[in-house]
């Protein structure tokens, strides 16, 4: 009997939203991906259903990206329109902005240093992550201390640039 | 042991470290000040990461019931989902609405914004009408609903100058309610989902040509479109405030209403209303549906009470009324305390259909 999936459902759902969100960077979207995800480990069964998830995942956030990229001029059109026009309060500002320096920080790693921090970051084990990367289990030490310090450098040099100062 | 390297800090401060190496860390770590030092540089550095990572992190909510993906709603027909036959018992009511109308038809080609005539009916707590047994599911929509169900629409045109304009007032910034979002995509890939829906979606924003013709001109000016007798200027539905599922919840009284089986976008709150929420769901990427919802009798306080007033407020004629039914795309019934209205770009009998199905969303 494969992972109980109901547990691992509600374990690792949030992390997975979590992890999908820093990719399409749209919250209902990596919602509706994780649901995806686990809709489809019901039907496969995977041994190892939380791996399994977050390699799936990983994939349909590619593969997103690459819809996005083509449906581009819809999707601008769509975030061109702000929510902030009537009465969005500072503080969602504030996370937008946030949001968007965390996101451009994010785009300065390499994909792999990038993917082996938001894995770490949604739960995962050195062992699952060196399964998922291909990295040597060693190697994840380093990795996620060259991705820890690319972020937060990034980030403040980001900070530095932009005109809105936030709390970091 | 020669000093600590920056990764295997990172993986001892991970916990990550076999025991046998955390042991020698340790001790390494316990004689030499140096890489003390290193560690706890290396802490705060994972620690600051740890922080700005977790800035940037969606809402959380909690995720829905595992047995709802088990079916994999998304994936199935949502014609196996329709069992709501309590639901159609809305049509039968006498209606009050309002009506919205494009000022300006608008090229067919344009099908990004394509505003669709709406009207909307409200029934009313007629004992005689409730006490019939509910309609099967296939009722006929409301706009189609029997003789019983006379469906009365006021119009600009219908109400003192004088009036539009001190109601107009405090509305300026109200926005109109538009099928803006349901926007189609001719160069997107084919949708996985809710195929023949979207399909219609693409052909429906040529149907709005029709509603043109029927709608009546509006006065002059900008579009407006009148609301329970209000006029609001239009404005695009994607400028209306986003709110929280719990917003929506605590602005309805009870949780929001919307298609159990279809993503939720967002809930939006319909400005220069009062308690009116949009649920918007996702048939597919690019067509997203509307569902307005409101207490069915929000307090009114005139003290004349809403529902009441409504009726008051009853303009028409029969040839309208006809005129008005065939350019429908905005349909409503109760559900439980909610009076809902659904809006998409799609067609009369799919928004029927859809809003057949209407349910109390499922708790995340």
């Amino acid at each position: 009997m494969p992972d109980d999936i109901a547990e691992v459902y509600r374990n690792t759902y949030p992390a997975l939203v979590r992890f999908l969100y820093r990719k399409v960077w749209d919250a209902e979207r990596a919602e509706d991906l994780a649901q995806e995800a686990f809709a489809r480990a019901l039907v496969h069964r995977p041994e190892n259903t939380r791996g399994w998830l977050f390699v799936v995942a990983a994939n349909m956030a590619r593969d997103e990206a690459r819809r996005a990229a083509r449906e581009k001029r819809h999707l601008t059109l769509l975030k061109s329109e702000p929510d902030a026009v009537h009465s969005s309060p500072e503080e969602d500002i504030d996370a937008e902005t946030r949001t968007r320096r965390v996101r451009a920080a994010l785009d300065e790693l390499t994909p792999r240093d990038r993917e082996a921090l938001l894995l770490w970051d949604a739960g995962m084990s050195y062992d699952e992550i060196a399964a998922q990367t291909g990295l040597a289990r060693g190697a994840i030490g380093t990795t996620l201390a060259r991705a820890r310090r690319r972020l937060v450098e990034a980030y403040d040099a980001g900070q530095e640039g932009g005109q809105h100062v936030a709390r970091g | 042991m020669s000093h600590v390297d920056e990764g295997t800090l990172h993986a001892y401060l991970d916990g990550e470290l076999p025991s046998t190496e955390r042991a020698a860390v340790e001790a390494h770590l316990a004689d030499c000040a140096a890489c003390r030092g290193n560690l706890t540089e290396e802490r705060s550095l994972r620690e600051r990461a740890s922080a700005v990572l977790g800035s940037a992190r969606p809402t959380e909510r909690p995720a829905p019931p595992l047995d709802q993906l088990r079916r994999e709603p998304k994936r199935s027909p949502w014609r196996v989902r329709r069992s709501f036959a309590w639901a159609a018992s809305i049509a039968l009511a006498l209606g009050v609405g309002y009506y919205m109308s494009p000022n300006a038809p608008v090229p067919a080609a344009d099908n990004m914004s394509q505003p669709f005539a709406v009207a909307h009916q409200r029934a009313e707590t007629n004992d005689e009408e409730r006490d019939k047994s509910p309609a099967p599911p296939a009722a006929p929509s409301p706009a189609r609903a029997p003789a019983a169900s006379r469906l009365l629409y006021e119009q600009r045109s219908a109400r003192p100058e004088n009036e539009v304009a001190r109601r107009e007032a405090p509305r300026a910034d109200s926005a109109a309610k538009t099928s803006a979002l349901g926007r189609t995509n001719a160069a997107a890939p084919p949708p996985r989902l809710f195929d023949s829906l979207s399909v219609e979606a693409r052909v429906a924003s040529g149907a709005a040509a029709e509603s043109d013709r029927l709608a009546p001109a509006p006065a002059a000016g900008a579009p407006t479109m009148v609301v329970d007798g209000i006029v609001a200027q239009k404005l695009p539905a994607t400028n209306w405030p986003v709110i929280s599922r719990r917003m929506a919840k605590s602005i309805l009284g009870e949780e929001p209403v919307g298609l159990p089986g279809l993503a939720t976008r967002r809930f939006r709150r319909v400005p220069g209303t009062e308690g009116t929420i949009v649920v918007e769901q996702a048939i597919d990427s690019s067509t997203v549906i509307q569902i307005f919802q409101q207490p069915a009798y929000p307090y009114d306080s005139t003290g004349s009470g809403y529902a009441n007033e409504g009726r008051l407020r009853v303009r028409g004629n029969a040839s309208e009324q006809q005129a008005r039914e065939r350019g429908n795309r905005l349909f409503a019934r109760f559900v439980k305390g909610l009076r809902v209205e659904i809006m998409g770009p799609l067609s009369p009998d799919s928004l029927n259909r859809l809003l057949e199905q209407v349910a109390p969303l499922p708790l995340p």
